[in-house]
């Protein structure tokens, strides 16, 4: 960003509270660095440049006093609102077994370490902790909505979540991403996921922004002894949208599954990034994308298997079809190893739909249309099914089959 | 020709065989069965040198000689086989690449000659056809991809290329149909001989109709339980394992 | 199963053979690297103008670029000015117009290397173009090749009978700013091989070439240049080993192949250079750009590669597949033991319509080497119809080496069909325990799961070559297992 004073002004407007001072820390850092380019090696493929540029015009009229807009989603969970990257306290209610707090008033240590992540603490007006207590297991989904709507010409949120699960807990959270409006947007989210010993995580990510919506968010997971992370995530909004999963295995025992399904439509930019890190063994870790793609979408999944890490079992799928003349479609499966005991596997694939198999569906009575609809729609549904909350699939289901028909159809114009 | 004395091994400080005797005279076919978990299969690794397993006391001898000070190769090359519960698939090597390789190394410790390529193949196809096995078996990677009939047949086709003084064959009845059984034990029966002893592992009394032994032992808990002639495996089948676990704990 | 491990890591220690020095005089420049330098190379060989400053302009590029980082190798700093840019047996004077007036000596170094040149080339009627380091002083079966119109000598007997072939096609698939060590090359290039075979010529005899470092702190800095016109067919083996030295050389080679219309070029590699001894010193820096460039419709280039050898091997065998139909393959086996460190790989780049293309790797790690693939397919948006099938396997001995998998995927065409597999698996106790109850020993065991494990690659080596390289596997991993 060309101007870090803005960037300090901004941060000091938030305060004075508890983040005061990791805020004006956070706008020195990042005005060192800026966003990062395409040189670097993890965004060789994605430009933030308009991110970089809404950021700058939104920092012209920096504006702390947005009013809260939001919309709940019909899925049924407690619902937590941070609204234009405001936590909308005031709608919380309570939850057993869950301890909510504000970032500014809890007291967690918050990292430097990325850039982003550093624009994110500059210009975060508040998070939110959750602590899950031990042993509990909660009775419905925790919906954490993340929502953009302002009257604004250009807006910049950020959001920030701490969720620890302490041992033998069970729950299932839902991230959710939406906007209205149009304002041009551009949301950092960060999530910091910890999961106890024996404790249980489903988890499901669903972006539904408005197509010209910017969003750059990361998750990352620390999971415990004998943890579990069952893992999925939708993408089917935004204009540039990145993505990046990050789980780090320390203890043994522990079995994640991630999954993700992303949709490109022809003006739009999706890139995921995974990285699982086995430190030690034995651990499980399986993930598969899927991806249909008609505009441009990244794929970058890694599993890095540190010395030591024996008996680890690391999986990899990333499957991609390729729906336009012009769409594309960047993949890296990486595997790095240091390790003996390991097995470690990566597939992917780019192509289009089996021909013989469109053939065969024809020859049963479909047409050809039907046929490319019915297959493009199992191949989504192949990876959307693993969507491991319950209470979100009808919503999964009905949006998937809404944002393919879009796909489709224009297709056949 | 194989002597067990006062044999006790263990596999990460579990102890499962204990002072465990048996003896197999030469040309004698004997069968060693039990329940799951009685230490068979432990046994017949034990005696084909298998490290994950110490053994803690006790002796196995091959016509007097220590096998325990040898290593699995020696042993094997001492004449000791030992047919596989799982045989292992070894990708891009192919059996007969794997068979010449094992002959040879068995030749040199005998102080013979290398076998050359023609003799070779002459001999394994006069096996394979004792087998009832395709010729093609030879151009495949060893048991890659093999039915669980084909990997117990190649298997036997080894030993029967390797010409063991001493056959351990751990549960080469498993999951086999009744026609592949046969073949199996057609194949053994084949190769029966009054210079060469045969222990059968099994769990099922099943294969014993096809291979006569000569004698039958019950392995429970890691010991010899009982020894008895071929009546013994059908009482076994009448009766199964639980009164010989009574017996042996009372 | 710790025991097991441990056992088979120290299986794989046997010394390297091929370790010794010739003592031959050379004809060597003093070490650094400047424009008098390019020129002093230039006139020893007597180069026409045209490469003079075909090297300078190369020189003047390198000067502006930076070494790369980005692949997974850690080393120290190259000096560049403390190395020597050209050496040269002190006969290069009065060249020997046969074998019997080459300098025993050098014979005698083929001889230990297992190549006596005379035999092998008269019994496998193999040409050989040997490069002893820098300049050929060798080469047979000329009459042979000319007669069938084929052109196989030394880069510098190509630029001086063959200029216009030279002018036309160097630097046309790997410019001189390709890359830093390309460009360093190009500058400096002391010698190599030429090929050229002529429209619908299948060239009677597979060409081979065998290249050995011999003179510490000389860089080597081959380059070859092989063009099959239409319709011609041309099989081409590279193979080299090294002598035992401490100081690290490096070698910096270029190869590039041109297939026009339906034409083919089969490369075989087998390298051996000298990988640094247990300890991990010493050791050759292999920094290689090989490239092929499919030009005309229906062409055909396959890269097969059995790379044992070098401390660091940073090498990328590629296919630039611009005619429509045409086919790259790579195959490619890597071993590192020890304290080698290899990132290698291939790019295919789709460009024609309807090209297809192989990559089949094997990396095999042990001690505390670090192997990495590093791969990219790319299809271009006019690529209708790219094929790419990527089968990538790395197998692990030992606790404390590394395998690593970095393969990019970029497609811009829709109808592209990508696959790439790939497993990291380790040699199980099982497989080998089973291979000992039959009679073979330990490491006879691991040999033979590693060449099972390698096969695919194998079976594409020509065959006195396929039995070579599985001798060298075996070596190299020798101790590695134990």
């Amino acid at each position: 960003m060309s101007k870090p004073d803005k960037l300090q002004s901004a941060a000091e407007q938030l305060g004075p509270d508890g983040l005061s001072d990791l805020r004006s820390r956070a706008a020195k850092k990042f005005g060192a660095t800026g966003f990062p380019t395409t040189r670097m090696e993890d965004w060789k493929y994605t430009d933030l440049s308009i991110a970089s540029d809404i950021s700058v015009a939104a920092l012209q009229d920096f504006r702390t006093d947005l009013p809260p807009s939001y919309e709940i989603p019909d899925i049924d969970a407690h619902w937590l609102v941070i609204s234009n990257g405001s936590p909308q306290v005031g709608s919380f209610s309570a939850i057993d077994g869950v301890e909510v707090s504000l970032l500014s008033e809890a007291d967690v240590d918050l990292q430097f370490n990325l850039p982003l992540s550093d624009l994110n603490l500059a210009l975060l007006s508040d998070g939110l902790r959750l602590t899950v207590d031990s042993g509990v297991n909660i009775d419905k989904p925790i919906g954490i909505l993340f929502f953009d709507d302002a009257d604004t010409e250009s807006l910049v949120s950020q959001g920030r979540v701490i969720i620890d699960v302490s041992k033998s807990a069970s729950v299932q959270v839902i991230e959710f991403h939406a906007t209205r409006g149009d304002a041009r947007k551009y949301a950092n989210v960060f999530v910091d996921l910890n999961i106890g010993d024996n404790a249980r995580v489903d988890y499901a990510r669903l972006q539904a922004r408005d197509p010209s919506a910017v969003q750059t968010a990361r998750l990352s997971v620390a999971a415990g002894r004998d943890a579990t992370l069952r893992h999925f995530a939708l993408d089917t909004g935004g204009k540039l949208v990145r993505n990046d999963l990050a789980i780090d295995i320390a203890q043994t025992g522990a079995n994640v599954d991630f999954n993700g399904l992303y949709l490109a439509d022809a003006m739009q930019h999706v890139d995921n990034h995974t990285r699982v890190d086995h430190r030690v063994g034995p651990a499980h870790s399986n993930q598969e994308y899927r991806g249909i793609v008609k505009g441009r979408a990244v794929w970058n999944g890694k599993a890095v298997v540190h010395e030591g890490a024996d008996g680890t079992d690391a999986q990899q799928a990333n499957h991609n079809l390729l729906v336009a003349e012009r769409a594309e479609i960047n993949a890296k499966p990486e595997l790095e190893i240091y390790a003996e005991d390991v097995k470690c596997s990566h597939g992917t694939t780019v192509g289009q739909l089996d021909e013989n198999a469109v053939f065969y569906l024809r020859t049963r009575c479909l047409d050809e249309e039907q046929a490319r609809r019915l297959m493009t729609h199992a191949f989504a549904m192949g990876v959307a099914h693993r969507c491991p909350i319950d209470a979100c699939t009808a919503w999964v289901d009905a949006h998937v089959d809404a944002a393919l028909n879009a796909l489709i159809t224009e297709d056949a114009e | 020709m194989l002597d067990i004395k006062n044999l006790s091994a263990s596999v990460g400080g579990a102890e499962i065989l204990h002072d465990l005797s048996l003896s197999v005279g030469t040309g004698e076919v004997h069968a060693i069965m039990g329940p799951n978990g009685s230490g068979k299969s432990t046994l017949a690794q034990v005696i084909a040198g298998r490290d994950d397993y110490d053994v803690t006391a006790g002796s196995v001898t091959l016509d007097g000689e220590d096998l325990l000070e040898l290593d699995p190769e020696e042993r094997a090359r001492e004449g000791v086989f030992l047919g596989f519960q799982y045989p292992v698939e070894i990708p891009g090597v192919n059996n007969a690449y794997l068979l010449k390789a094992a002959v040879n190394a068995q030749r040199a410790h005998r102080g013979l000659d290398e076998i050359d390529v023609f003799e070779f193949l002459k001999l394994a196809k006069e096996k394979m056809a004792l087998l009832g096995m395709d010729q093609k078996f030879l151009n495949r990677g060893v048991n890659e991809g093999f039915s669980g009939g084909e990997k117990k047949r190649n298997e036997i086709l080894q030993m029967a290329m390797l010409e063991p003084r001493l056959a351990i064959l751990d549960e080469t009845d498993s999951g086999l149909d009744i026609d592949a059984l046969k073949a199996v034990a057609h194949g053994v029966n084949a190769l029966r001989s009054p210079e060469r002893s045969i222990v059968l592992v099994t769990h099922y009394q099943r294969l014993l109709d096809y291979i006569q032994p000569d004698h039958v032992h019950v392995l429970s808990g890691g010991k010899i339980v009982r020894s008895g002639d071929k009546t013994l495996a059908t009482e076994l089948e009448e009766r199964g394992y639980d009164w010989l676990k009574e017996a042996a704990n009372g | 199963m710790a025991t097991e491990s441990e056992e088979l890591e120290s299986l794989v220690n046997r010394r390297y053979e091929h370790g010794f020095v010739t003592d031959i005089e050379m004809d060597t420049l003093p070490p650094g690297l400047n424009e008098d330098v390019i020129r002093a190379i230039s006139a020893r060989k007597n180069e026409p103008e045209f490469m003079l400053e075909w090297r300078l302009r190369a020189f003047r590029m390198w000067l502006e670029m930076r070494e790369p980082n980005w692949a997974h190798v850690h080393y120290p700093p190259i000096d560049f000015d403390a190395i020597s840019y050209f050496a040269a047996p002190k006969s290069d004077a009065d060249r020997p117009k046969s074998l019997d007036e080459v300098d025993p000596k050098l014979l005698e170094t083929y001889d230990k290397l297992g190549i006596p040149l005379h035999e092998r080339a008269r019994l496998a009627g193999v040409a050989v173009d040997a490069v002893f380091d820098s300049v050929s002083v060798a080469t047979t079966f000329k009459e042979k090749l000319s007669e069938a119109g084929v052109i196989f000598c030394s880069f510098s007997e190509a630029v001086e009978n063959h200029p216009e072939l030279v002018k036309k096609y160097l630097g046309s698939v790997v410019p001189q700013r390709d890359n830093y060590y390309a460009a360093l090359n190009s500058a400096v290039f002391s010698d190599g091989s030429f090929v050229y075979v002529p429209k619908g010529v299948r060239c009677p005899m597979e060409l081979s070439t065998y290249f050995r470092i011999n003179s510490a702190n000389t860089g080597q800095f081959e380059r070859t240049l092989i063009i099959a016109d239409e319709g011609s067919y041309v099989s081409y083996l590279e193979g080299c080993t090294a002598p035992m030295r401490d100081e690290n050389q490096l070698h910096a080679a270029v190869v590039e192949l041109v297939a026009m219309k339906d034409a083919e070029i089969k490369y075989s590699t087998v390298q051996n250079w000298y990988p640094g001894d247990e300890e991990g010193k010493g050791g050759i820096y292999n920094f290689v750009t090989k490239r092929g460039d499919c030009r005309g419709a229906n062409s055909k280039i396959s890269w097969t590669q059995v790379e044992t050898g070098s401390a660091i091997t940073w090498k990328y065998p590629s296919c630039i597949l611009r005619g429509d139909n045409s086919v790259g393959e790579f195959y490619s086996v890597a071993v590192a033991n020890n304290f080698q460190q290899a990132d290698t790989g291939t790019k295919m780049i789709h460009i024609g319509k309807n090209t297809s293309s192989t990559i089949v790797s094997k990396g095999i790690s042990a001690g505390k080497a670090q192997n990495a693939y590093r791969g990219l397919v790319k299809v271009m948006p006019q690529a209708a119809g790219a094929r790419n099938h990527t089968q990538c396997d790395s197998l692990l001995i030992g606790k404390e080496c590394g395998a690593h998998t970095f393969p990019y995927m970029e497609i811009k065409n829709q109808g592209a069909k990508i696959e790439h597999e790939a497993t990291t698996s380790k040699i199980s106790a099982d497989q080998l325990f089973y291979c000992r109850q039959r009679g073979l020993s330990e490491e006879d065991a691991v040999n033979m799961i590693v060449n099972g494990f390698c096969k695919e690659v194998f079976n594409e080596l020509p065959m006195e070559f396929a039995v070579e390289a599985q001798a060298l596997l075996n070596v190299s991993l020798e101790g590695a297992v134990g």
